[in-house]
């Protein structure tokens, strides 16, 4: 099932860049190839993968029920809505990363998640976000002068 | 005989006090990085490369070298206190060295791999230093058509051979090089691929893709089993951490043979350490007088995938160094290094930069004692680590990666970046896609345009200079054939097959 997917996906994906490829302006000046041809050889070797894929599909059911044994393991929803969860906390924590600055919203974001996924140790866990969160901030600044937001912090 | 002062006056550049102390970070850290699951070399040397910016180069790539030969030292530890592989290439080392940790001898499991990584590791050392001048010489001869070919073999060898479908390897490895053509080209000055985003004008910063697709994917897929409950419980440090002479005995063997092996199969592209380790312990296993033992204990089991995975990483410095080609996923984030760091990795550099070499190369030498050190008598204190809660460990990598992202550019372009192929690498392990030939090709994409339109224009526009020497013909029938060689030998993979299910 996956399987049919990507190399649907693969094919749109390979439609979309011919298209993107036509679309760069050249100048041919000096460059009997220009920009437009390496992308032209990587939309066919997108094709060579569909059809490279297409050979192991029609193998795979050939070689008949031993040959997809994963597809009747049934997967549990529920750990995909973790992980979606899991990327919107992320993505809030970066959209809070420049307007609180990298200490405070680090800090938030730790707490979050380990609150969820380390139950049972409350404290533990507040501490070390908050620590972690403003000693990297330090560490990363002062020592080794990587530039990190401010945010609403004065120092 | 100018070789041999260049490797001793390497020694002298390695033996200077900073360099020291830049090993030992290296491979101290590869030592955590090796112990901790769900973070790897890639993604180590991937998140260090924007924070030691403005450091020398040799002691900065001396210390990413330690990350990524100590790793492997660091990864064995886990495998055999909690049988889940620290490390991709530890593998087969969950297999027999948690049986005899269960056994009450994680002590002797722990000395025979610290000893046969250094065994091995000296030892492919050793091959790299010998090898190193010859090959260099003979790729002084290479010109564009030469080096198209050799990146294209490069690239079919390692997305046929890693991963379980050859046709995902190859869309893998074409939707690096797709990745990598996206900002302004530098030929024509025309921008492609940008999308409307004014940072994609520079391209799609390589640091970015790894840290998403290593470090973040993995923190998906461990926050993933926390959720479902199977994180596993490390076992205490049973037994003395020194092995019997009967054990000795049985392990001496191994370690040779799975030091040849390693090192073979790490000069070669695309296998890498966890094949090189499966083959090792598939050979023990045939060789052995009790095969019945593997899988319930066997020393052998334990020495010889250490071993072959120690040597491996040396052998898969040899392309990376001689040829500026690297054979695999990990290597081509350590090119990534060097180019970051304004140095081309290849023949040029054994001529115009012969101390970084030599100084690169013998730190090696220092390193590898440096671990035996960190991963006998004080493996206790590295062990103290898998005490932390992977609930908190998971969340810091996060917060690691975003220091690593931001650091670059100070760009939020970076930081959502890193999300996106975090989601991208946790979807495409769920459908088996390989990352490794992504990061592969995504590094040497640019190389390997330019090599494409450069050989073009020497031909005047004829494809035939790809056919026109002896040694671009090998290189495209080799890559032919690893193409088709899934096809035609079913056989082989089989084998590889039979070796992972035991």
């Amino acid at each position: 099932m996956a399987d049919r997917v990507i190399f649907v996906g693969i094919l749109v994906l390979a439609g979309v860049y011919f298209w993107a490829t036509s679309q760069i302006p050249t100048l041919e000046i000096g460059d009997p190839l220009g920009p437009k041809a390496f992308p032209r050889l990587l939309g066919i070797g997108l094709l060579i993968s569909a059809a490279m894929l297409f050979a192991e599909m029609v193998k795979a059911k050939k070689g008949g029920p031993e040959a997809e044994p994963e597809a009747a393991e049934p997967q549990d929803t529920s750990t995909y809505k973790v992980v979606a969860g899991v990327v919107v906390v992320t993505g809030i924590f970066f959209a809070l990363f420049e307007p609180l600055g990298y200490a405070i919203s680090t800090s938030l974001f730790l707490m979050v998640m380990t609150l969820y996924f380390n139950k049972g140790k409350r404290w533990t866990n507040i501490i070390t976000s908050v620590v972690y969160g403003f000693a990297s901030y330090y560490i990363f600044t002062a020592a080794l002068g990587v530039n990190l937001p401010r945010g609403v912090l004065p120092f | 005989m100018e070789t041999l002062t260049h490797i001793f006056n390497g020694f002298a550049v390695c033996l200077q006090p900073i360099n020291l102390w830049y090993t030992f970070i290296g491979v101290f850290m590869g030592t955590i990085i090796g112990v901790l699951p769900g973070i790897g070399p890639s993604a180590g040397i991937a998140l260090l490369i924007p924070v030691t910016f403005g450091m020398n180069p040799t002691s900065a790539l001396i210390m990413m070298c330690g990350i990524y030969y100590g790793t492997k030292y660091g990864g064995s530890t886990t495998a055999i206190l909690i049988r889940t592989p620290g490390e991709a290439a530890s593998v087969m080392t969950s297999i027999d060295g948690y049986e005899m940790a269960r056994k009450g001898r994680a002590g002797a499991a722990l000395a025979v791999s610290a000893i046969g990584s250094f065994i091995a590791g000296t030892l492919g050392v050793i091959g790299l230093t010998i090898f190193a001048v010859p090959l260099a010489s003979m790729a002084l001869k290479f010109g564009p058509a030469e080096y198209f070919t050799l990146m294209l073999f490069a690239m079919t060898a390692v997305s046929t051979l890693t991963g379980k479908s050859p046709a995902k390897g190859v869309l893998a490895t074409i939707l690096g090089l797709m990745i990598a053509t996206i900002g302004i080209d530098l030929q024509s000055g025309q921008a492609r691929f940008t999308m409307g985003v004014a940072e994609f004008q520079d391209g799609v910063g390589f640091v970015v893709v790894v840290v998403g697709l290593f470090a973040v994917a993995e923190v998906f897929r461990g926050l993933e089993d926390i959720y479902k409950g199977t994180s596993a419980q490390a076992m205490k440090i049973s037994g003395s951490l020194w092995l019997t002479k009967e054990e000795w005995l049985r392990s001496i063997g191994p370690i040779w043979r799975g030091g040849v092996i390693g090192f073979i199969i790490g000069v070669l592209p695309g296998a890498g350490g966890t094949i090189a380790s499966i083959m090792s312990y598939t050979t023990e296993k045939r060789l052995s007088k009790n095969p019945d033992e593997f899988g319930k204990g066997a020393i052998e089991g334990v020495a010889g995938p250490e071993a072959a995975n120690n040597s491996d990483t040396a052998g898969a410095m040899v392309p990376l160094l001689t040829l500026g080609i690297p054979g695999g996923g990990a290597t081509a984030v350590l090119m990534g290094a060097f180019i970051m760091y304004g140095i081309q990795p290849g023949p040029l550099l054994f001529q115009n930069r012969p101390d970084l070499v030599w100084g690169l190369i013998d730190s090696m030498y220092i390193g590898n004692v440096m671990l035996l050190i960190l991963n006998l008598p004080l493996i206790g204190i590295f062990v103290q680590l898998l005490k932390i809660p992977s609930g908190i460990l998971y969340p810091l990598i996060i917060a690691i990666s975003v220091i690593g992202a931001y650091a670059i550019n100070g760009s939020m372009t970076d930081l959502y970046l890193i999300l996106i192929f975090g989601v991208i690498g946790y979807v495409f392990d769920k459908v088996d896609i390989p990352v490794a030939p992504l990061v592969l090709s995504l590094v040497l994409g640019g190389m390997m345009e330019q090599s494409f339109r450069q050989a073009m224009t020497i031909s005047g526009g004829s494809p035939k200079i790809f056919f026109s020497s002896a040694i671009t013909m090998t290189l495209v029938v080799m890559s032919v054939i690893s193409v088709l060689m899934p096809f035609i030998l079913p056989k082989l993979k089989k084998y590889k097959e039979d070796g992972k299910d035991e």
